[in-house]
């Protein structure tokens, strides 16, 4: 019995019953998606459900939950190649990859969202660097170079061997940048001053805290549905590292919330606590208790406390699914509340004509176009990672 | 001192001559046309000139001075107002403003419990601010304040992100979604009315900034763009008032160079019965409240 090595870039029959569930997943989103694609593509952006009032909506916070991930995964790339926690090796290629996908996903939604999307060259030919959104533009491409960099050089980088200095300077840049790009997508909310709500210094110091949660929450799906270790041992301890960083973030990630909102409510502010109320009892009450702090919070940390669940791969990964969930919603539940406040009373019914609503759900086409990127961003994710071996798996050998 | 023409004046003459506003008297006169009287008589020491002909005096010589040393602002007398809207309407037809657009609307609200309730106006441009927070946030430096101190938007640089819509505290502009007023309205052939008549004046070229914006393509600006209010700065080049200020039926919005002390606005300004709205956040507003 003779065997050869499969020359074939994917080999579903290889894939595990995990990975072929996420491509299909990723396919039903991504067809979900292309009618939305299609409309705000060619058609344009009149089905929105933000407005004039509501300025800004699903687009913005899938770019702040997408680019929290990218940022999250670059830092825990750092753990095997600058830190070298020796737990985490073999694991930094399939972050890198992470971040690599998930970033011009983030850039797709918050591209979505420009009026005149064809314009967009114009923020590096003549860029207003006091603006947060430019410096962003700017950062986020700077950092997706860096990440394609980082990722060329891991590729190159041999395991075992000690991280060499130019590969240790690019690291060091991108973990600095991952740090400012995930609080500066906080600071673009909170340098406005129109809005009482965001004006607190902690929403941009939560960020990248959050950012790494969401980092930690990917590598807990990527390893509990995808990666094979030839070392089962690594991977139970990885399970377990992961699960006690993920539960401390989830419960700084409580303190923080609450402090947040305990402040807010304890000073009656009026602006902030319309905002509140619409958070905690009204329009978003589903997606905070429910989506935000049940399945994204308690859930689990319950599950995290359960040994033989903690350390399975399956039920990692759909904590870690949960998590992510949980952090999406947190995003919307920051954007969405402090537009709902109006700007002067009675502003909202003074004059009427579309998308002059103070009262935001997303639409279809915003449901529709975010299912596609995300949908696109998995199967990005999924083959591209078969192509490039980053899930460690070793050559199939058929006969 | 007295009137040396009340002794000649009947009784509606000398009430109006004393207590009515020479807006009120000016709407009133010409329905009682024959009649003797005289709201505003011409030569006595109560006579005064129409503030729309006083602002345009103004206005004159303001436009004389060099651009650098005017500065325009805007008061509004919220004792006047009654909320009529003229205002809105007339900045929607200067301006051509599409659905979901609008440049200066009026804010009505009922105060008070039954029975001491009453309505109350606010009607509300562009601020201009002098310290304008929709400025620095936007990445392409497609909105600043130009040479004559307010704050415009460059049509063919903005990207439509909305910083500036997020970052204005008086929720004073609007995005440009892509629609017409006539786009569902029925066709009606032969006729001047239904679409096919007034979908040519609505396509037809709007004049901000002093260029003309036809409304023919839809995905050409300012379609996808952020807007406001500009104080009618094509207006304000040709040396005319704004059209919310010419159409106030109450005389309720004044317009003027503050850096004019002979100015109208500079002398409403220096009253302590004034104030701008929001003045906590520093944004220095150019329009002023009267109250």
């Amino acid at each position: 019995m003779t065997k050869k090595t499969s020359t074939s870039l994917f080999d579903f029959k290889t894939m595990n019953n995990a990975t072929r569930i996420t491509l299909l997943m990723g396919v039903v989103a991504f067809i979900f998606g292309i009618s939305g694609l299609y409309t705000r593509l060619f058609i344009g952006e009149r089905e929105v459900g933000y407005g004039s009032y509501v300025v800004w909506g699903l687009w913005v916070a899938m770019y702040l939950f997408l680019a929290g991930i990218a940022t999250g995964s670059y830092m825990l790339a750092t753990l095997e190649y600058i830190f070298n926690v020796s737990i985490f090796k073999g694991t930094g290629k399939a972050a890198l990859w992470a971040g690599l996908v998930t970033m011009p996903a983030a850039l797709a939604t918050i591209g979505m969202d420009l009026g005149r999307m064809e314009r967009i060259i114009k923020v590096y030919l003549r860029p207003n660097f006091s603006s947060l959104l430019a410096q962003m533009v700017w950062g986020y491409t700077l950092f997706l170079l860096i990440v394609v960099v980082t990722l060329w050089l891991a590729f190159k980088h041999k395991e075992g061997q000690p991280t060499n200095a130019f590969f240790k300077l690019i690291l060091w840049i991108g973990f600095f940048m991952s740090i400012f790009l995930s609080g500066g997508v906080g600071a673009l909310l909170g340098v406005n001053a129109s809005r009482p709500y965001w004006t607190v210094g902690l929403l941009s110091v939560q960020f990248p805290i959050f950012a790494f949660a969401s980092g930690v929450s990917l590598m807990l799906i990527i390893i509990g549905w995808f990666m094979h270790f030839k070392d089962e041992e690594q991977r139970y301890h990885l399970f377990r590292w992961l699960g006690w960083v993920a539960i401390a973030l989830s419960l700084s990630k409580i303190y923080i919330l609450w402090a947040y909102l305990s402040q807010a409510w304890y000073t009656q502010i009026p602006d902030v606590m319309t905002a509140l109320n619409e958070i905690l009892f009204g329009r978003y009450w589903f997606s905070f208790w429910v989506i935000q702090i049940a399945i994204g919070t308690i859930i689990p940390l319950v599950l995290h406390m359960i040994p033989k669940l903690a350390h399975n791969g399956t039920w990692a990964g759909l904590i870690g699914l949960m998590v992510l969930v949980g952090f999406a919603a947190a995003r919307t539940n920051i954007v969405f509340p402090a537009m709902t406040v109006e700007m002067l009373d009675g502003l909202p019914t003074a004059f009427f004509g579309p998308h002059l609503d103070i009262n935001y759900t997303p639409s279809n086409l915003e449901w529709s176009v975010t299912s596609g990127v995300i949908g696109a961003a998995i199967l990005a994710f999924v083959l591209g990672a078969e192509i490039l071996a980053v899930f460690n798996k070793p050559k199939m050998e058929v006969k | 001192m007295s009137n040396p023409n009340e002794a000649s004046l009947p009784p509606t003459g000398m009430i109006l001559d004393k207590y009515a506003s020479e807006a009120f008297a000016g709407l009133v006169a010409p329905a009682l046309d024959g009649v003797n009287i005289s709201a505003a008589p011409a030569n006595g020491p109560l006579a005064k000139e129409d503030t729309l002909v006083r602002m345009q005096k103004d206005m004159k010589r303001a436009l004389e001075k060099p651009v650098s040393e005017r500065r325009w602002v805007m008061v509004i007398d919220l004792r006047k107002c009654v909320g009529c809207a003229a205002c809105t309407i007339a900045c929607v037809a200067e301006n051509k403003l599409p659905p979901g657009v609008v440049y200066r609307p009026v804010v009505n609200q009922e105060v008070g419990t039954y029975p001491n309730v009453t309505m109350k106006f606010l009607p509300r441009p562009c601020m201009q601010c002098d310290v304008p927070p929709c400025v620095p946030v936007c990445p392409v430096s497609a909105t600043y304040k130009d040479e004559n101190g307010i704050v415009v938007i460059d049509y063919e640089q903005c990207i439509g992100c909305r910083a500036c819509i997020v970052a204005c505290p008086y929720g004073a502009r609007t995005f440009d979604f892509g629609y017409t007023y006539t786009e569902t309205t029925p066709v009606a052939e032969g006729l001047v009315i239904g679409r096919t008549g007034a979908e040519s004046y609505e396509r037809a070229a709007s004049f901000e900034y002093s260029e003309e914006w036809p409304r023919t393509d839809l995905r050409a600006s300012p379609v996808g763009n952020a807007r406001k209010c500009h104080f009618c700065l094509h207006r304000l080049n040709e040396g005319m008032l704004p059209a919310c200020v010419t159409t106030c039926i109450g005389r309720a919005t004044y317009f003027g160079d503050a850096n004019d002390p002979d100015s109208l606005v500079s002398e409403l300004i220096a009253r302590p019965n004034v104030i701008r709205l929001k003045e906590e956040l520093g944004t220095q507003p150019r329009v002023y409240y009267v109250v």
